[in-house]
Formats: C-alpha cells, structure tokens, sequence
C-alpha cells in the first residue's frame, strides 16, 4: 500500500533581492494513512514552509519548490505530485482531500463573514452542495467539534466567538469535506493551556473516529509528546532525525535532538527538589553552562517586596456620553510578598490580571487601592518625582525584545540610557559599566554598535536584561520574559536570569503562562484567576498539592514532554472563564484565605 | 448596540451643525459691511439706510438676528438672494441637484477605476503593476484639477467633440443631455479623487492580503478570484469608503472651479457668485447647505461602514 504522502528531497526555495534562500532542502518523508507525523523544530527550521508545501501554498509567500517531489494518493487511489499539478488540481485538493488549520485562530476567520458563509463555501464548490444542504452539514460540523448553541453560531460572526471556540470553527472548516490528510500548523501555540488541551483532544478524536492523517507541526516538545506517531525533527531547512515518538524522546540520536529535548522543562521533574535548578544545556556552545549548573545559595528570608490588598480596575466606557458604565477588575485584592533573591511566579491564562499585577506594582498603571511596599518604602505614596528614583530600584524585562527596544539606537547607547537618565555614571566609568553589562548578559562586546534588527530574538532579551540590570535594581519584574524564545534560548535566558539572581541577589516577579517553566524557576507560586490570587505557596506545594480546582484543572491541562503520560485522548473539557466585568458600584468581596500549610493559602469560593 | 450607536452619531451630527450655524453666522457678520450696504451701495443717502437696516431687522442684538435666522433655516425660509432676487431655497435646490449630478459621477467614476486599480496592485505588489498603479496615482495627486479640466475640454469636446465643453442641462428636460454635460467635469475631478482612492486601496489591501484568513480562504481551494475579490476586498472596502466620504468635503471645494470653468451652474458656480458679489444671506445659506452634505455624507459612510463590517456593530 502506498503512504497517503510521501515528500522526496524537498527543496523550497525564496527568491529575495540579496539572492535566493534555501527555506528547505533534501527533506524527505511519508505520512501513513491514519498516523500522526509530528514535524518539530525551532523557528527557522523550515517546518512551517514544509506543510505549506504539502498544499503548495508556499507559492502565495513567494516561495517556489525548486527540485523534490510530493506525491499524494488521492481519494480514487491515483497518485499526483503535487509538486508539478495545475493549479486547477491544487484547488480541488484544498480543503476537499487535504485540510488545513493554521496557529491564528483570532485572524484566521474573514472577519466580515458570517461563520455559516465561511463553513459552507468549500462545501458547496467541492462537493456541490445546495445552501440547505451545505448548511445542514455545517451545523453537523460545529456540533462534531464540540461546539455550544451551533445554530446560533452560524448566525455570528467571528468576533463574537472566543479564541477556543475560533479555533474550533477552523477546524471544522478544515474537516468539512472530510480531507484524508489534515495539516495542522502550530494549531495551538496562540492558545491558553486549557484551550490547548481541549483542541488536541478533539484534533485526537477526529483523527481517530475519521480514520485521518495528521501532519502536525509546533516548535513545542511537549505537544509532540503528547499527539505524535512518529517525529521528524528539523534544523535549519534540512531534517535531523526521524522516528517513532518513542525512539525520539527515549533513545534520540543526533546531538540537535538530544540539545532540544534537554532544554525543554518538564512539568513535574522538580519534585522533591527544594530550589529552582538550572536547564541542563548540551552542546558545545554551552559547556560553560552545564558546568556552572551550581545550586543558587540557600538566604536567609528577607521580604523585599510587600504587595497589600493591590487592586486596579479599567474603565469600561458606555453610553452617549461615554460615561464609565462597568470596570473590568483587572487585579482584585491581591497580597503577596517576595524575598530578597527569590522568584515568586505569578502564573494564570489570558486575561487573568497578571500582567496588569506586574505593572501596577511598577505603577506604570495606577492601581485603584492597595499598598505596594518595596524595601520598606512604599511605592503607592510616592509622588512622581521619587517614584521615578524608586523605578532605579525596580525594572522590567517585556515579552518583545524586538518591540521593547528603539530600532533606531545602537545597543550601547540603550543599554546606557538608563544609567544617563539616573545620573549613575558618565564619561569614561559609563562606558566601563555598559561593557560590563553587556559581559554580564554574556552578549560580545561585537554588539555594542550593532542595531537590534541585526540580533537574534535570543540576544535581544538579553540587551533587554542588560538594560533592566544597569541601573542595579532590587526587583526585576519579567513579564511573559521567554515566551517568545525558542526552547534552546529560552533555556539559556532563564539561566542567565537565574546565574543574575545568584551572583547579584535579584528578586524577581516571574509573570509566565507556562507552568513548566514557572516549576523550574520560582520559589513560590501565585495562580491567577480572573484578577485575584487563587492559589498561593511554595512551589513545591503548589506543584505537588494543589488545593484550589482552578490550580488542579491548569496543571492537568499542561502537556508533558513524556510520550508515555498521555494525558489528550478524549475529549476534554474546562470551565470556560467568565468575564471579570463589573458594573460600577459593584462591590468586590475581599479575598479570603485559608492556610493549607505553612504559608500555602488557598483562596476560599 | 448599533442603535447606540446611530443615535450617537445623529446627535454629534447636530451638534456640529449647531457649531457651524454659529461659525457662519459670526463670520459673516464680522466681516466689514452689512446687507443693508451691499443692497444700497457705499454712496447712499444715510438716512435710507437706517431706514433699511430697521427693516431688515439689523439693529436688533446679534443673538435675535442669530435666532431669527436659524428660525428661519428652520422654517424653509431662507430670505432672498440679493443678487438673484429669489428665494435662496428655491434657488440652493435647482443647484444642488445640479451638482449632486457632478459629485455622484465623479465619485463613481474615481471609485470604479481607482478600487480594481489599487486591487491590482496590491495583488503585483512590488511588480512592475504596483509601480505603474502608483506613478498613475501620484500623477493624479500632483496635477490641479483644473489642469484635468483643460485636458478634457481639449481632448473631448475641441479634438472628439464627443461632449459639450461647457453649460448645463436640466435633468428633468433631458436626462441624457443633463448627462452628456456632467460627464467632463465629473472626469476632471474624478481623476483627482482616484489618485488618493487607488492609494489607499492598495495599502489596505495589501494588509488585508497579508491575514492569516486569506491563507485559510487558500487552503479551502477557493479561486484565487474568490479569495482576492470576495475575501479580501469586503475587508479592505471600509477604509476605502470613509476616504471617500471625507473626500465630499474636498470635493465641494474643487467643483467652485470645475463648475467655473465648464460654465456648469451648480453649487460651485452659485457659491463663486455668491462671494464676488458680497451676497451674504447666500453665502451664509451656501456654507452651511454645503457643511450640511459634507456631514450628512460621512453619516452615511459610517451607516454603511456598520453595515459592511459586523464588528463595529458590537459597540
């Protein structure tokens, strides 16, 4: 029997105005009818372009597949490549034998159509059904993907859906004329976790209740532990390895794969473990750190940070007038306090007010009520001009390095302004200092005149660490700091920022979603819920005894990058999240703890 | 929601309305010289004039002869023209209907050259059909509409003699002729207007083309037709509606030319009349008629923006 696709030395090319880059080359496999072939790799891998390719999409990027071939069985058993089929034939492949669902559920429905007109198009063009017919099939559609009140749906538009329920909708959109093979492209990474889990379990269902192919590609380890068949890894447009998901995550081979794995958290390998500990990096490039995995020194505890019945609210306009009609309770009575040298991770989905918690202590925004006290000094009653001294004691490391620094400025001179701006350092000593960060950060001096464009997004976060360290701050508030890093950089970032707590006594805010990481790095844990601190307590506690249901139903929803704790095989479902929209005049119940353990409190309903 | 939202913007529809009642009536009356002078002359008897300016009420305080004149407005009666000698309702009415002519042509005519245009490029961006959309564009941007003007009058009615080079037909006594006679100046400003329209197109579009949606529209195996045309310009078509609604103001301004020079007698003509001879009870009418289209116009765009685009329904 044939493989349903199977991809011979693949070669995509870009032509670009500084000569043709190579996206992809001498890629090869085969996806087998009904399996799940994960393609994994960091951005730059050519991953993404592979999967276009597969639907030669790749030429609407102005990509062109240069030498390979595709080959496809088709419905009635003939085999097509799809490297040299008309365009005409590609058309009636799309969406009718081969689906696609792509990482943007909130962009990747027309924003101006009705669901209804975006789930019945392709059926009425491919399988030539009437309005009626294809409206009934669509409505079979959302109701197979699970989705709540599906005559309704079909009525709205995009934006009155959530993220979850978009993604749903693309998936049956994709699923609509029952493709043979479905493409999923990074399908969950814009997720939250919980969402995330409900779509590779309903992604798990289809496949398995459709008998379909699944080509799955994510930069993230642990989602491919979790929905692969079998693996292929991939570096800089070519493949490193091939396998069963089980030869790749217990016996892998190349030294890439082995790097990859290593640099990838694992929810649940700190038990027993009483501080934050390293990432184990493999490779040459960072001996140096494998070597220095110490444990960080156990302190003394010595509150820096003491956050008290900390609220803020946003306004909601309405009305004529545009009056305020309702705030949103963006951070309702949240108290917590972090130690010299310590992290308290602050962790929650979307909307949960972390950020906005972060940022009111900082004051960056102003919170309605609640005292922040940073060393003794509290910061609510500062007025601007010592607030601006206070900032020197406090800085932030933002989620886009890229968009947290000024195009236009060479490295050193950001890297120093903060130091100008506070009257540190001049002359001779600031750019003695600006050298020393930039060794401290472990970025080259070659860099110092270089502009951020010409930085990877690695190297970026670490001028913006350098930045945030200048000005020898007490507290170093990171919001979301990794996120965006590929898992290699990202764990030689959060060891660098670790390295910084050791050496420098740094305390830091650790604002994630990602509880794999959060396990990793703090020493206590917040779990956010709709503004307020539901959980609280050394992570070990948090981790290992979560007492609140919000705490339970998060960590069960993170994958683990272990193919053998499955957790995705039927259908899941959480609590949706409700709106923390109050009308004005709404009186906020303060939130009351109750102490499971030693300093372990647990937000009672 | 949406009725929220109406009602919003009727509201601060009337109230600019208001504003512009006042700006007009202020204006005019600081200006040197009132109506009882521009009647009479420099060289009347001053007694006659005092006369005069009782009757006419402008001895009274500014605020009643503001009152009365918004009364006025109000009640459809607008006075008399001096210059005409007619009721100025009567008169703005004949006009606006002659310019409506000239001001829905040329829209329809920017509009269905510059929206394909600019699709056209956004689709080639960066290919040689960008570039030539773009230096079309720029060149209707950087010449005055009346150079367009002249070019048409050359080329169609001197060197063709397909249209009349100038004067106006009444629509009600012959449609075609009424037509024929809007057609170059509505060429000449459309031209104008497509320059900024095709622009604007382009970029949206180019936006537009770039969403992840466009991607999914793809990979549904829709045309490529499909997805540019449908998909793709029901997004873009908003932001291109409210550029030409704001262009009606624009608009307005350059048909005082346009009119002049293709002897056409609309709004623009009877505006350029108005304040060669001083006749204030006309300008003041004229200003705020054309404020009021101005304003009444972009209502409308933002009604059917509401329509186009469901988002802007919610709040």
């Amino acid at each position: 029997m044939n493989a349903l696709v199977s991809v011979d030395h693949l070669r995509v090319e870009f032509p670009t105005d500084g000569g043709t880059v190579v996206a992809v080359q001498d890629v090869s496999f085969a996806i087998e009818p009904g399996e799940t072939l994960c393609v994994v790799g960091e951005s730059g891998s050519g991953k993404s372009v592979t999967s276009l390719s597969v639907m030669r999409l790749v030429e609407f990027g102005g990509g062109t597949i240069a030498s390979g071939s595709l080959s496809f069985t088709r419905t009635d058993g003939t085999q097509l490549d799809v490297a040299k089929a008309s365009p005409q034939v590609m058309r009636r492949l799309r969406g009718n034998e081969i689906g696609m669902i792509f990482q943007e559920p909130m962009t990747a429905l027309n924003p101006v159509f009705t669901i209804e007109r975006q789930l019945t198009d392709g059926l009425i063009l491919h399988k030539g059904l009437t309005r009626e017919a294809a409206r009934a099939r669509a409505l079979e559609l959302l109701q197979s993907v699970r989705i709540p009140e599906p005559e309704r749906r079909l009525r709205q538009y995009p934006h009155e859906l959530s993220g979850g329920m978009r993604q749903r909708v693309v998936i049956a959109m994709a699923m609509a004329c029952e493709p043979r093979l479905l493409i999923a492209d990074e399908p969950t990474t814009a997720l939250d976790v919980t969402i995330q889990a409900e779509i590779l379990a309903l992604i798990n269902r289809l496949k398995r209740e459709k008998g379909m192919a699944v080509l799955f590609i994510t930069h993230d380890m642990a989602v491919v532990a979790q929905m692969a068949d079998r693996v292929v890894v991939m570096n800089a447009g070519k493949i490193v390895e091939t396998g069963t998901v089980a030869d790749i995550f217990e016996k892998p081979q190349e030294d890439y794969t082995k790097s990859l794995l290593a640099a990838v958290p694992k929810l649940g390998e700190m038990a027993g473990k009483a501080v934050p500990e390293k990432m184990r990096l493999i490779g040459d490039a960072d001996a140096r750190a494998v070597e220095a995995a110490k444990t960080p020194v156990a302190r003394k505890p010595e509150v820096l940070l003491d956050v008290r019945n900390l609220t803020t609210r946003f306004p909601v306009k309405g009305g004529i007038l545009r009056r305020t009609v309702a705030n949103v309770h963006a951070v309702e009575d949240v108290s917590f306090t972090i130690n010299v040298g310590e992290t308290l991770a602050l962790v929650g989905e979307s909307g949960c007010g972390k950020s906005s918690c972060g940022r009111s202590i900082l004051r960056l925004i102003e919170p309605e009520s609640g005292e922040v006290w940073l060393g003794g000094r509290d910061i609510g009653a500062l007025n601007a001009f010592d607030l601006r001294r206070a900032r020197a004691d406090m800085q932030m490391v933002f989620q886009d390095p890229f968009a947290s620094l000024n195009p236009y400025r060479r490295l050193k001179d950001q890297v120093a302004e903060p130091l100008t701006n506070f009257g540190i350092a001049k002359g001779p000593a600031l750019k003695a200092r600006v050298l020393d960060l930039f060794d401290r950060v472990q970025l080259p001096r070659a860099f110092l005149n270089r502009f951020p464009h010409e930085l990877s997004g690695g190297q970026r976060q670490r001028v913006a660490i350098a930045r945030a360290l200048a000005v020898n701050p007490k507290l170093i508030v990171a919001d979301e700091a990794v996120s965006a890093l590929d898992v290699s950089v990202q764990a030689q970032v959060l060891n660098l920022m670790m390295d910084l707590q050791t050496d420098l006594g740094l305390s830091y805010l650790f604002i994630s979603h990602d509880m794999a990481v959060v396990e990793r790095v703090s020493h206590y844990v917040g779990v956010m819920y709709l503004g307020r601190i539901v959980e609280i307590g050394p992570r070990a506690a948090i981790f290992g005894n979560p007492q609140h249901a919000y705490t339970q139903a998060l960590l069960s929803a993170v994958p683990v990058a272990d193919p053998r704790q499955r957790k995705f095989r039927d259908d899941v479902r959480f609590k949706p999240i409700t709106s923390p929209i109050f009308p004005t005049g709404h009186a906020a119940e303060p939130s009351v703890y109750f102490e499971v353990a030693p300093s372990h409190l647990v937000l009672q309903n | 929601m949406s009725l929220t939202y109406v009602l919003n913007r009727l509201l601060s529809v009337i109230l600019t309305l208001f504003l512009i009642t006042l700006v007009t009536f202020g204006v005019t009356n600081i200006l040197p010289g009132d109506v009882a002078m521009m009647i009479m002359g420099t060289q009347s008897n001053p007694e006659a004039m005092a006369g005069l300016r009782a009757s006419l009420g402008l001895d009274d305080p500014l605020i009643v002869q503001y009152g009365r004149w918004v009364g006025g407005m109000l009640t459809g009666d607008w006075g008399n023209s001096l210059i005409f000698r007619q009721p100025i309702a009567v008169l703005l009415g004949e006009k606006i209907a002659a310019s409506a002519i000239i001001v829905v042509m040329s829209m329809t005519i920017a509009l269905s050259l510059a929206v394909p245009l600019g699709v056209w490029a956004a689709v080639h961006r960066d290919k040689w059909q960008d570039t030539t959309s773009s230096s079309a564009a720029l060149l209707g941007v950087s010449l005055p509409d009346f150079f367009w003007g002249i070019v048409m009058i050359l080329v169609f009615a001197r060197w063709l003699g397909w249209f009349p080079s100038s004067g106006f037909v009444d629509p009600a006594e012959d449609f075609m002729g009424a037509l024929r006679h809007a057609f170059l100046p509505s060429l000449a400003l459309g031209l104008g207007l497509m320059a900024h329209l095709t622009r604007m197109t382009r970029s949206t579009m180019t936006g537009i083309l770039e969403q992840e949606f466009i991607r999914v529209a793809r990979a549904k195996g829709l045309a490529e037709r499909v997805v540019v045309w449908r998909y793709g310009l029901a997004n873009a078509i908003g932001p291109v509606i409210t550029i030409a609604g704001l262009q009606v103001g624009y608009l307005f301004g350059s048909i005082i030319v346009m009119e002049s020079l293709f002897n056409y007698t609309g709004m623009g003509w009877l505006t350029y009349q108005a304040l060669l001879n001083r006749d204030m009870p006309l300008i003041q009418a004229t200003v705020f008629v054309i404020a009021a289209v101005v304003m009444l116009t972009n209502l409308l765009v933002d009604l059917l923006y509401l329509a186009i685009d469901p988002r802007i329904r919610l709040d």
